[in-house]
């Protein structure tokens, strides 16, 4: 027999989730919320009451429960031709993201499945939280309502072959408290094919790629994962980069490497990398000496309050074309520039909150040991966890995108055509 | 429906509920508990006092208490097949 | 007397766009080589000479007519926005976006057709004329007349109720206090973070609570969206043009919350700064991104020296300017700090010392950046100076907002502006 004990506020995630399972009758037992705040003296008397309920729940094991019953499921929908109609039913249906869609037709979604030579059906992968099953079809189907044109498939299913492998942790980052959400970068020739941005403004709004690739795959993660803001997505405030987070890296302007190709793939294949992450920091640094850039960086990067920190996990940092040129021409390869800033980033443990360096130190006791205030926290394992990209256009601007902690980005080929 | 159009469902069907039927004890007398730890702040120190409570007020012969590294992730596979193997009750948390 | 502006390579396009719009298209314009900040003093004398050659030939020789770029403003005048007539079969959406993307109407996402019926819808919601001129919006100085709100409404996927809330942001954001101008068009990923407050947001929907920052919710999402709109359509700012954004921010689809006033221990945002709690409001900030503060501190003085290390960042613009930083407390955070008997304003000021930064944390040039800016106020800066993150400790901004969890947000701004709080008029609709 299993029990899962849940803090009233989650009570609707452990439920829908434990339907998603094949479980809906999964005992649930609930305690306040916020549980953590609880005083150590209090935790006793909740302790009985929670003993208590679960033997109730043998003395009720004839009485039936009540089973999540969601609605009848059709693969195709009547719905009205008017676009203000359809636009209210998308409002209260929470088919869209909140903002106007174009309605997928047949005829668009075909059009959109004829850019891939994989059937309709095949089944991509299984998107948790609600382990909803992500065919062709259905990422089609999403690319359509986002606004993607019909190229655009084979980066979504590259995408969602990403998300779904376990380093990415699909289920933490869509179930958590922490504004997580998933960031696409798009390499080799296909990001010119597609006029995916790389340069000016490429993490902000304007080119249709972008912004079209990057919310087609949130719709996929609420439509197929079931991943519903305030229902299994328990994001406490979330953030702007749920809506659309996808760009190119500017290959041409880098200096160094690229993304794909510093992770084993050919400069003429195409890619896409998922990023689990948690925010956007703007670095404005004047600095045009490198080891002053970097040490900017670094001091940037930490700070107490990170899921970095204390999982050991894995930091972003886009820098901007000056910058990269500085570095470069200062001789530092990219594999230095990470070196320089795993370093530069070591972060005392007394900057976090006591309570935050007791879960530190449960966390990373494996990789680093006995963890005191005095210990300096490296942000991840290894430098070689900390990714850069070279984007954006000119201006003396690097962007720190923190990662949410527990989770690993996943490169995969992009299907040629 | 007088102008309407056909369109393609985004959503994928969620599972309709109980494909699993919950096995339910008769009783806590002599049976073995597990926990695991997520990790969340108090759910050691309820573990601890839940665990004093199953052995003295409801006489359940023995708790095993495992846990995980941190809460997004799953229990290690050895740990869930352990407590498995070993339990009759197994007890988790979900929430803040 | 006569004008020239020296501009680096980079930002020509920023500056034939903004002269045009300020209606001098002739505007001379000197060019040296970008990026101009990195060269040494001896390339700057020599670049210099050849400069001066360019502004005597520039402005001793007769005009040279130009080719500005094809920019066209989308209102010319305030007679009225012109109609057009579109060919839509076999489908109005598919064919009305692609003439707007082909005008960059958009922002690259979907977008509702700007139907006579529709725009009207939005224009019933407000007693004002069609072609009241609400404000001129930088950089382009385009026209916000009534009208044009209400057409970049429809376009977003507003309902018509939004549009009094969207009158009193564009009244906001042009204000001189938020500085407009330079949020536009810097190369920092500035964005317009609308805040509501005030029955209106219940009786609209708009979330405060669970993904407040992100997406789901209409309200939040197509309000935000429709003054991004209004910032490319209306005032000009395209990406790559007057928009000099280096990598810009996802807030720039859209970023628009309420305030969580009901788990809120204190006043909320429009009270403090002096607002009936039955008066809705808009508040506009320049916003440069969002950092997630995950803290299961239970201890008020704690939580606040985690955010205070959090606010200290050496690549910063506020400390550099002395700018108002943003704190988005969540409830449980805020029932810490109140439940030890401090009110928002003892906050701010603990926070305000709890982030002090030393100088010599910043790089050289940054150093220089803010010994122009601060020396007035702070006097003599060198290393050891401690740096507040705002002039004063009223300047960091609160609100409470999000649902259950133990998370805050910091949400950086842009150095040289200051939010503007303005209500919502209530004999709108």
């Amino acid at each position: 027999m299993a029990v899962t004990v849940c803090s009233t506020a989650f009570e609707v995630l452990g439920r829908r989730q434990a339907a998603s399972l094949g479980c809906a009758e999964l005992p649930i037992v609930l305690v306040p919320h916020p549980f953590g705040s609880i005083s150590r003296s209090a935790l006793p008397k909740i302790a009985k009451e929670v003993a208590a309920q679960i033997a109730n729940l043998m003395a009720e094991k004839n009485t039936s429960r009540a089973s999540t019953v969601l609605v009848d499921h059709c693969e195709m929908l009547n719905v009205s031709s008017d676009v203000e109609i359809f636009h209210r039913l998308c409002i209260e249906q929470k088919l869209s993201d909140g903002l106007p869609v174009i309605p997928p037709t047949p005829e668009r979604v075909q059009k959109m499945l004829a850019q891939s030579a994989r059937k309709p059906e095949e089944v991509i992968a299984r998107l948790a939280p609600a382990f909803g099953d992500a065919t062709v079809a259905r990422i089609a189907t999403n690319a359509v309502m986002a606004g993607c044109t019909p190229q655009c498939l084979n980066v979504l299913i590259a995408a969602v072959e990403a998300i779904a492998c376990p380093e990415f942790n699909l289920q933490g980052i869509q179930a958590t408290t922490n504004p997580a959400a998933v960031w696409l970068v798009v390499n080799g020739p296909i990001a010119s094919a597609l006029g995916v941005n790389g340069g000016a403004n490429c993490l902000g709004q304007g080119v249709s790629a972008n912004v079209t690739i990057g919310r087609a795959l949130r719709l996929i993660m609420q439509n197929i994962g079931g991943a519903f803001p305030g229902d299994m997505d328990r994001a406490t405030h979330g953030q702007p980069g749920k809506i659309s987070l996808c760009c190119a890296e500017n290959e041409s302007v880098s200096p160094w490497i690229s993304l794909h190709v510093e992770r084993g793939l050919s400069t003429e294949t195409s890619s896409v990398t998922a990023v689990g992450f948690s925010g956007t920091l703007n670095m404005n640094i004047h600095s045009k000496n490198a080891h002053e850039i970097l040490r900017s960086i670094a001091d940037a990067m930490a700070h107490g309050p990170s899921n970095d920190y204390w999982c050991g996990g894995e930091p972003w940092i886009v820098i901007s074309p000056e910058h990269a040129q500085i570095l470069s021409e200062a001789g530092l390869s990219k594999n230095e520039v990470k070196q320089h800033l795993w370093e530069g980033s070591k972060m005392s443990a007394s900057r976090m909150a006591d309570k935050d360096l007791e879960r530190t130190r449960r966390t990373r006791r494996e990789e680093l040991g006995e963890i005191t205030a005095h210990t300096k926290l490296s942000i991840s394992r290894s430098a070689s966890d900390i990714g850069i990209l070279v984007a954006g256009g000119e201006g003396t601007h690097s962007v720190y995108i923190p990662g949410f902690g527990n989770s690993r980005s996943v490169t995969r080929a992009v299907d040629a055509i | 429906m007088a102008n309407s159009i056909l369109i393609h469902n985004p959503r994928a069907p969620f599972s309709q509920g109980s494909g699993l039927k919950a096995s339910v004890l008769d009783h806590l007398a002599g049976k073995v508990v597990g926990f695991i730890d997520n990790t969340k702040p108090n759910f050691n120190h309820l573990m601890d006092d839940l665990a004093v409570t199953l052995l003295e007020d409801y006489q359940v012969r023995s708790v095993i208490k495992r846990g995980k590294r941190v809460q997004s992730i799953p229990a290690p596979s050895a740990v869930v097949d352990e407590l498995v193997a070993e339990c009759d009750l197994v007890i988790t948390g979900s929430g803040d | 007397m006569v004008a020239v502006e020296i501009c680096s390579s980079a930002f020509v396009n920023l500056g034939r766009s903004q002269a045009r719009a300020l209606g001098y298209e002739n505007l001379p314009i000197a060019v040296v080589p970008h990026p101009f900040g990195t060269v040494d003093r001896q390339i700057v004398r020599q670049f210099a000479e050849k400069c001066a050659c360019d502004i005597v030939a520039l402005v001793c020789l007769p005009p040279v007519t130009e080719t500005l770029e094809d920019y066209q403003p989308i209102i010319e005048d305030v007679q009225g926005a012109a109609e057009l007539t579109i060919e839509h079969a076999p489908n109005l959406m598919i064919a009305f976006n692609r003439l707007c993307r082909d005008r960059f109407w958009s922002d690259g996402l979907p977008v509702m057709p700007t139907t006579r019926e529709a725009v009207s819808a939005m224009l019933a919601q407000t007693k004002r004329p069609p072609q009241q001129v609400v404000a001129r919006l930088a950089p382009g100085f385009g026209v916000a007349t009534v009208e044009c709100i209400a057409i970049n409404a429809v376009l977003a996927g507003c309902d018509p109720e939004y549009m009094p809330i969207l009158l009193a942001a564009v009244e906001a954001m042009a204000t001189q206090r938020f500085n407009l101008q330079s949020i536009q068009s810097t190369t920092n990923p500035a964005a317009v973070w609308l805040i509501v407050n005030g029955p209106i947001v219940e009786r609209l929907g708009i979330n405060g609570k669970f993904n407040c920052l992100g997406e789901g919710v209409w309200a939040n999402a197509t309000l935000g969206r429709a003054l991004r709109l209004i910032l490319r359509n209306v005032s000009g700012a395209l990406p790559g043009e007057m928009d000099r954004a280096t990598q810009g921010q996802p807030a720039k689809y859209s970023f628009c919350c309420a305030e969580n006033e009901g788990e809120s221990p204190w006043e909320p945002l429009h009270v403090e700064r002096g607002f009936s709690s039955e008066q809705s409001t808009v508040t506009v900030v320049g916003a440069e991104g969002t950092m997630n503060m995950c803290t299961l501190v239970k201890e008020a003085d704690e939580l606040i020296r985690v955010i205070g290390s959090t606010f200290r960042h050496p690549t910063s613009n506020e400390y550099v300017h002395g700018a108002e930083p943003w704190l988005v407390l969540c409830p449980e955070h805020a029932d810490i700090l109140h439940e030890a008997g401090y009110t928002k304003s003892e906050v701010k000021r603990r926070l305000w010392e709890a982030s002090k930064m030393q100088a010599s944390e910043l790089s050289k040039e940054d150093m220089s950046r803010l010994q122009s800016s601060r020396t007035t106020e702070l006097g003599v800066i060198g290393a050891d100076t401690l740096l507040p993150i705002s002039h004063h400790y009223e300047d960091i901004s609160i609100i409470v907002a999000g649902g259950s969890g133990a998370h805050s947000v910091y949400v950086p701004c842009f150095g040289n502006t200051r939010s503007v709080t303005v209500a919502i008029a209530s004999d709108e609709n």
